[in-house]
């Protein structure tokens, strides 16, 4: 039983307190459609229960100081509040579990400074990444932050969520791109998070390392109003080559070559196993044609200057050809790299047991791993897969890929990642749990081999989210102080990572 | 006056490509209709399937274009494909498929 985190009740009289804070009824929003717009997340949802998941009431604030008073009326009142920006998040951080106020950040988007000199660029949490780099282009610089969802994320639901970047092994992450930020706390202070005291720096030793403690607590530990982010010199040159195998082991053990090959400009190395190849050679134009014997692929890409990228692409077309390796051709290397962000802006359809088309949701569990796991990870997740695909036949196994993880250092760390199709409208009550009990014995394979139940989406979702005291292990009591000393009322996107449990009687 | 005339712009027959693929433009890949018994599928006009194709490439070139300066490239053929080689007779081209719109 829980003595504090709730199911909220914001009535009219809350609502008139809002509406007075913001003064602009058009931005306090507790009509339907502005609330069911924003229930859900993509991925995989109780669609049956949408109601469980609407907030009370969406605003749309303008400045720090109205997410301020507005946090300050929620902790007051003991009223839950969910921060949400694009709403592309892949595992339910923007969703609110327990009713309440929905912070949509999406108005706060202008981009306050361009400084050319200490190279960064400060910003609204509103922004979108691919409008920011269209301003930043005639400048000659680039935010390099490049998650899948690239066209319709925003800035601040990449640091809520402590987003991972397509681009990382290159560029850095987005916790390795924020250089400072403003955060409004659960209790409505606004406080400037930096290294020490800097608003531009890099790297203090100052105090404590705070910044890294408000990147990715998927918005329980307050809400980012302006964020200062690093500046980068925009790429001369991208270079995307794609390279196709006979098994798995042999592109395994090039993807090892590869990422070793200390080459600077590598931004990122995919390696895509026997059953990704298969969901892609029935839908897609570039795999459709190809032999039987391609069984696997990786894709290698690399930005920078063309001094840098020109000599290095001839080292990866000589890695890639290790273990038997293929080059795909520069056709399909180009266009599917450019494709990387299509996952966001296609209808999705898998295939029912007897292999009819059907319209799917896209879940990706994700995981991170280190390289010597891989193998023995993949065996294990597809076969829970398979086992809930046959006994349930509303899921499909869509394939799993590694991808480097490491800023600046791609060869040990893994974003590895299993895509599943599930069959929204013929999820009931018992499929879900079925579905919940599937994404925690994946978790469970990823903490058997040393690994984290997730390094990019975030331990937000059912079923996975129950083995985050599991993971955190000693460190669990620390994340227990941090957070209650913070959010002593869990007003802070509550039923979140089962940070509620802090919150029971006699915790 | 151009007049539009949905009926003028009837795809072509497909062929099948693999046991689950169908072609109807080269290049252009459906599922076999036989497993879309599931979902209803939308009837396009030829001009509006050799449209979004055109927009794909658009959306691909507008994306390199926005990350790097120039896209550099092996230059080199796929080693998994034989070299393209023209559609056989039998086979419905893009051309074949007629102008957009009819007049």
């Amino acid at each position: 039983m829980t003595t504090i985190a709730f199911k909220s009740g914001v009535d009219d009289a809350v609502i008139d307190e809002l509406r007075a804070i913001i003064g602009d009824d058009d931005r306090v929003l507790p009509n339907t459609s502005s609330r069911v717009n924003r229930t859900r997340v993509p991925a995989p949802f109780p669609v049956h229960r949408w109601a469980d998941y609407m907030p009370d009431v969406a605003i749309l604030p303008k400045t720090a100081e109205e997410v301020s008073e507005v946090v300050k009326l929620a902790n007051r009142l003991r009223i839950p509040v969910v921060p949400r920006a694009g709403g592309t998040g892949l595992s339910d951080g923007a969703v609110a579990r327990r009713g309440g106020i929905q912070i949509d950040c999406k108005l706060m988007n202008q981009i306050h400074e361009i400084d050319l000199v200490d190279r960064t660029v400060t910003v609204g949490p509103g922004i979108n990444m691919l409008k920011l780099n269209e301003e930043l282009r005639k400048h000659g610089v680039f935010y390099p932050d490049d998650p899948a969802s690239y066209p319709c994320s925003l800035v601040g639901g990449r640091i809520g969520t402590g987003g991972w970047s397509l681009l990382g092994a290159r560029f850095g992450h987005t916790r390795d791109l924020v250089v400072s930020m403003q955060v409004v706390l659960p209790t409505g202070e606004i406080v400037e998070i930096g290294e020490g005291g800097g608003r531009k720096l890099r790297k203090s030793s100052t105090a404590l390392n705070l910044k890294q403690l408000f990147t990715g607590h998927q918005g329980t530990l307050g809400i980012t109003t302006e964020a200062t982010l690093e500046l980068v010199p925009r790429p001369e040159v991208e270079f995307a080559a794609f390279f196709a195998y006979e098994d798995y082991m042999s592109a395994y053990r090039t993807l090892g070559d590869l990422t070793k090959s200390g080459l600077a400009t590598l931004a990122g190395v995919v390696l895509f196993d026997e059953w990704k190849i298969a969901y892609l050679r029935r839908d897609d134009e570039a795999y459709i044609p190809q032999p039987d014997n391609v069984r696997a692929v990786i894709a290698v890409a690399m930005y920078g200057t063309r001094a840098e990228v020109e000599p290095a692409s001839k080292i990866v077309m000589k890695l890639g050809r290790h273990n038997g390796g293929r080059y795909l051709g520069d056709e399909i290397s180009a266009g599917d790299w450019a494709s990387r962000h299509d996952r966001y802006a296609t209808p999705l359809h898998g295939r029912d047991k007897n292999g009819q088309a059907v319209m799917m949701s896209w879940h990706c569990e994700d995981a991170a791993l280190n390289y010597s796991v891989l193998p023995k990870v993949r065996e294990e997740w597809h076969a829970i897969v398979e086992r809930y695909r046959e006994q349930y036949g509303i899921f499909d196994d869509w394939g799993m890929f590694a991808y480097t993880s490491g800023p600046h250092k791609p060869w040990a760390d893994y974003l590895v990642e299993i895509d599943i199709g599930i069959w929204e409208s013929r999820l009931n009550e018992e499929n879900w749990q079925g579905w919940v009990n599937c994404k925690r014995e994946i978790a469970e394979v990823s903490l058997k081999y040393g690994g984290s139940i997730t390094a990019c989406h975030g331990a937000t979702r059912e079923g996975d989210a129950h083995l985050v005291p599991q993971e955190m292990g000693s460190a669990w009591e620390v994340v227990r102080r941090i957070k209650t000393a913070l959010d002593p009322n869990n007003i802070m996107n509550p039923g979140q990572q089962s940070f509620d449990e802090f919150y029971e009687e006699g915790a | 006056m151009a007049i539009f005339r949905l009926g003028d712009q009837a795809p072509p027959p497909a062929r099948r490509v693999t046991d689950t693929v169908v072609m109807r433009f080269d290049h252009v890949y459906e599922v076999d209709p036989a497993l879309m018994e599931l979902t209803g599928q939308q009837e396009l006009p030829a001009w509006d399937t050799l449209r979004i194709v055109d927009s794909r490439w658009d959306h691909l070139d507008w994306m390199h274009a926005h990350f790097a300066d120039d896209v550099l490239l092996a230059g080199e053929e796929s080693e998994t494909l034989p070299a393209d080689k023209p559609p056989a007779d039998e086979m419905p081209s893009e051309e074949r498929a007629g102008p957009r719109p009819v007049e």
